[in-house]
């Protein structure tokens, strides 16, 4: 049983009646929400504030709160301390061909999960989630094992080829969604006689835009920030990722980290997840999703 | 359905999981049946398995540490995964209304999400230190001394607890992309029948969105029950084991024991316990969760 | 679906799995024949060694070096494998378990030597050693050096850099307190664990201002286990040192030992001269050391300290670890060792790059290029004294010379299992500095740990 959602014309007494009621709600959560993001946002002064400090400011306890002397030069030596250029290019290229392999094959996936009743759905959906449940720890070794049979050691391969065959999360993510959209589209969609696999394309993908946008972030965060991987597969410098080169920085236990530069290379970090963040999320401010088709 | 409906369903099933069927055969199934293998077997990695039946899987329920991670963890899950949820939910139906700088809320909410797991750790380091931290700072105004958090064992899995809270914005994100999916019609409908908001919420906005808030479930369970990188990263499993999760207990076994054997039987109790209540929460949900389609059924 | 459809796929399902399992149960020892080494193996060939190490600027160094060592061997290529501290250990079992084994590494991660012999992952020297005529004098090795890593008359591993324990001291802190700065000389014999309480307890300062608060002395000696060690008691029998790392007795309950870490947690407790694990992490953060921001008069630690030194707000010097009573032992030496792994494929290239590690020249370079790693070479060690600006390096040669000569190696390379037994040492004595436990409750407890550990 379902509802087709029409999304009729508003009428405007109701509207104005709604906003009269509403307004004290909103200034309510306008004021908690300027709290909270207050809080969510002192990461970001922590990581600008450290990252301007001098080394030798770095020591002193208590801890100043913004640096004595802006140590701008900072963003200038975290280029002559770690190959950053290239670590940041070969970081870029795993992330984006990840993202785009994990939304075709996920997507895909999920479609066939979320619409269709075949022999031995439920045990394969079991398996698909079950694949989650071992911890890497736990496959790490007959994992390497595998890639390495396949010559694939010190290649981006193994960061990059298994998101073209789906990830479980994403897989399971984005079959919620697809099982929310009505059957009477679809039923719609094959008397005019599309293809199955013009359903997918054409009613499920462009209806999902939020999810899709979420798995787009996902998958992206998942792997920029990806450590364990690249550090198994990779051996050859030129070939290290953002997260190794910051790992080398706080690897010695003789020396005292340069915290600063860490923080440099952390607040570059986040440049492309936020621009990809900010577009993003305008995907969720789009609206009714629904209003697009009859 | 009809013998023929039934093969065009299967088909069509099938098609579409291809891609992900190759690959759970190319890439998955090979480590998930050797973990299995080596569950039974007693491998120090250096030298060959040897078939030891189910010693491994006997010997953890005798292991004082196997013991003391379980309750770690449990207590852990429990605790965490209900907050995240109602956290990440309020968010999201805050940044749900039309509010001023909406945008720039959204993403200062996701923004601890995206910082780096060495930042993370080095900025709680510093907001749970006794002596300077922020937290503590804040109690001080209400008259409270607070803990040492992070280095006393009565409150480390608190301040881990805590932590994980920073990053409610992914569940934020996922609730708000299910709000979109909820038709403002219905809503309206709702209200014009007289419903309150909180009516309108229980009976419209929250079964529509019940799919976002199982996978939530469970993998909210899946994950808290894998939590690892603070433990390892933080706090080394302690003070005083306090802090002593169930992988983390998993990952010592494997590379500080040499004992791999003993570290796939742990994991595969924890795939077995996982899936048992993701089963179950499987089943309960039918009753519960909405779909539109009638896909699931 | 209704349910007996289920079952039914389910039971060949599950025939198939089993099936899988069987078949794939054969070749993931990890030690099967698919050889997948570097490339060709023709004749007159390149051949390739691997040297894994961390990924630090103190130690990828020998990058550098690499160039110098080509051209001499024109044959043998060097490639560096790296990886975090944190990922070391795992990394380097997994590449074994994989069969991409390195070629060359050290005890760089949780693990020591004494954990790599008993896995059985190290390759014996002996015989390439023999066949060589490798000679330690050749390269100003001392003898007693090569003996840490001669298990029964086997060589297992070759030193190739040395920290011993010195004390570091903050020369403004003395000088507010008017305190004559310690002597650097072991021979020195007022130079007392009381004369240092002493000087402490005028350097300490206790306030609730958090940036007032100070302390005199951070007695860090070795590891935990390993301080007793300090004041005469030896909690791990004797044999532990020649078998390969194996006790067939542990002493942790004994008076002795008890008496000892009574004696250093009193530092915390009742003398209160020394900060709790809690404070220097507050001050210094995870890892850190708080004598760094200044808060410490006197830190008794490892010599790689030393490094950061140039970095330090305030005047530092170096003095010797003070007598206790007779004590023979006042220094835990941290001898890194190059070894070869059982999984090398060209151990006699590897050996020969081994020995271009450890030529004078190599060595000497070696300092400049890390930023002041030890090098366990006798010769280079003299340049080594000169890195340091500021610090006297007569000082330096003291107590490099004296740490030697009352050093015994770190208990983390020398027995087995160390890693959990580190680990057991942590959680079950933080109650211990809170004030939550005593030491006579908490010692049988860790006696009764160790033993399963080491039975393991």
């Amino acid at each position: 049983m379902s509802t087709i959602p029409s999304t009729g014309p508003h009428s405007p007494s109701s509207k104005v009646r709604r906003r009269r009621k509403f307004d004290a709600v909103r200034v309510m959560s306008f004021i908690s929400l300027v709290i909270i993001t207050f809080l969510m946002l002192l990461p970001l002064f922590f990581m600008v504030s450290t990252s301007l400090k001098s080394k030798r400011e770095m020591l002193k306890f208590p801890p100043t709160f913004l640096p004595e002397t802006w140590q701008w030069s900072n963003y200038k030596d975290i280029f002559d301390t770690l190959q950053f250029g290239t670590l940041y290019g070969n970081s870029l290229l795993i992330g984006g061909l990840t993202v785009v392999g994990t939304l075709i094959s996920s997507s895909l996936a999920a479609y066939g999960f979320a619409r269709y009743r075949g022999k031995g759905k439920n045990i394969w959906f079991m398996l698909l989630l079950s694949t989650m449940m071992l911890p890497y720890p736990a496959i790490m070794i007959p994992q390497f094992i595998l890639f390495s049979k396949m010559n694939w050691i010190d290649t981006f391969l193994p960061l990059i080829v298994p998101a073209f065959f789906g990830s479980a999360y994403n897989i399971f993510l984005l079959r919620q969604f697809f099982t929310t959209l009505p059957d009477e589209l679809f039923d719609a969609g094959r008397i005019d006689g599309c293809g199955e696999f013009r359903m997918w394309l054409k009613i499920a993908l462009p209806l999902s835009g939020p999810a899709l946008a979420t798995v787009a972030i996902f998958a992206f965060i998942y792997s920029w920030n990806d450590l364990l991987t690249p550090v198994l597969y990779l051996s050859s410098s030129e070939k290290f990722t953002l997260p190794v080169g910051m790992a080398s920085l706080t690897s010695s236990r003789f020396r005292i980290p340069p915290w600063h530069l860490l923080m440099v290379a952390s607040v570059l970090a986040m440049v492309p997840i936020v621009t990809l963040f900010a577009i993003a999320q305008k995907r969720f401010v789009e609206g009714i999703v629904l209003t697009g088709i009859k | 359905m009809t013998h023929r409906e039934g093969r065009r369903q299967t088909l069509y099933m099938y098609l579409f999981l291809s891609p992900w069927l190759i690959g759970f055969f190319v890439f998955a199934l090979y480590p998930i049946l050797s973990s299995l293998y080596l569950s039974f077997t007693d491998y120090d990695i250096i030298h060959p398995p040897v078939f030891v039946g189910l010693a491994n899987y006997t010997e953890m329920f005798n292991n004082e540490l196997f013991w003391k991670s379980v309750i770690v963890t449990l207590r852990y899950t429990v605790i965490s995964v209900p907050i995240q949820l109602v956290l990440g939910l309020g968010f999201a139906l805050l940044l749900h209304q039309k509010i001023p700088f909406r945008g720039f809320f959204r993403t200062a909410m996701y923004f601890p999400s995206m910082v780096s797991g060495v930042a993370m750790s080095l900025l709680w380091y510093w907001i749970f230190n006794p002596q300077i931290g922020l937290f503590n700072y804040v109690l001080s105004w209400f008259g409270i001394k607070g803990p040492a958090w992070l280095m006393n064992p009565d409150t480390s899995l608190y301040a881990l607890i805590i932590m994980s809270l920073w990053t409610v914005g992914t569940g934020m994100i996922l609730f708000l992309a299910g709000l979109q999916g909820v038709p403002a019609s219905l809503i309206e409908a709702a209200e014009l029948d007289g419903a309150g908001r909180f009516k309108t919420f229980l009976n419209v906005t929250l079964p529509m969105i019940s799919p976002v808030l199982l996978f939530q479930l469970i993998m909210g369970a899946i994950d808290s029950f894998q939590v690892f990188t603070q433990a390892f990263v933080m706090t080394q499993g302690g003070p005083n084991y306090s802090t002593w999760f169930y992988v983390y207990n998993l990952y010592t076994s494997a590379f500080k024991e040499y004992r791999a054997g003993y570290s796939s039987a742990l994991a595969w109790v924890l795939l077995i316990v996982v899936m048992l209540f993701t089963a179950l929460v499987m089943k309960l949900s039918n009753r519960y969760v909405h779909y539109e389609g009638g896909g699931n059924k | 679906m209704n349910k007996n459809r289920k079952r039914k796929t389910l039971v060949p399902m599950l025939a198939t799995v089993m099936f899988i399992v069987l078949a794939l149960s054969g070749c993931s020892g990890g030690k099967s024949a698919g050889e997948t080494g570097n490339g060709g193996s023709g004749k007159g060939e390149k051949v390739t060694i691997t040297h894994y190490t961390i990924d630090s600027e103190d130690r990828t160094f020998i990058e550098k070096l690499i160039p110098d060592f080509e051209k001499e061997h024109p044959n043998i290529k060097v490639k560096i494998e790296k990886a975090p501290y944190e990922q070391f250990d795992s990394k380097l079992q997994t590449l074994i378990a994989g069969d991409k084994s390195p070629d060359v590494t050290s005890h760089y991660g949780y693990g020591g030597f004494a954990e790599y012999y008993n896995k059985d992952m190290l390759l014996d020297l002996t015989d390439i050693i023999k066949e060589d005529g490798f000679k330690a004098a050749d390269y100003s090795i001392s003898e007693d050096l090569m003996k840490i890593y001669t298990v029964k008359d086997h060589t297992y591993g070759i030193p190739v850099n040395m920290y011993v324990t010195l004390m570091l001291y903050n020369k403004d802190m003395f000088d507010a307190a008017g305190l004559p700065y310690p002597p650097s000389d072991y021979e020195d014999k007022s130079w007392t664990f009381d004369k240092m309480v002493e000087a402490a307890k005028k350097m300490t300062v206790v306030s609730d201002d958090v940036a007032k608060t100070q302390y005199g002395v951070d007695f860090t000696w070795a590891e935990r286990d390993m301080r007793p060690l300090y004041f005469g008691a030896q909690p791990y029998s004797e044999d532990t040192w020649t078998n390969g790392g194996v006790p067939s007795a542990t002493h942790f309950d004994s008076p002795e030992v008890i008496a000892a870490y009574n004696k250093l947690f009193g530092l915390i407790n009742t003398e209160k001269v020394s900060p709790s694990t809690e404070w220097s992490k507050s001050v210094a953060g995870q890892n850190g050391d708080p004598f760094v921001a200044g808060k410490i008069g006197m830190s008794v630690t490892g010599s790689w300290s030393l490094a950061g030194a140039n970095d330090f707000p305030f005047k530092i010097g170096v003095a010797a670890v003070p007598w206790n009573g007779d004590n023979k032992v006042r220094s835990t030496l941290f001898v890194d060792p190059l070894l070869i792994l059982k999984g090398s494929k060209h151990p006699k290239e590897a050996f020969e790059w081994i020995k271009f590690l450890l030529k004078n020249d190599i060595q000497e370079k070696s300092i400049d290029l890390s930023g002041g790693t030890p090098p366990v070479s006798t010769k280079a060690a003299e340049t080594y004294y000169k890195h340091f600006d500021g610090i006297d390096p007569a000082d330096i040669k003291n107590v490099y010379e004296g740490g030697v000569k009352y050093g015994f190696e770190s208990y983390n390379h020398l027995v087995t299992n160390y890693s959990q037994i580190n680990d057991m040492f942590i959680n079950e004595m933080q109650p211990i500095e809170t004030g939550h436990k005593t030491v006579e409750e908490v010692m049988p407890i860790i006696q009764k740990k160790i033993t399963e550990i080491i039975k393991r």
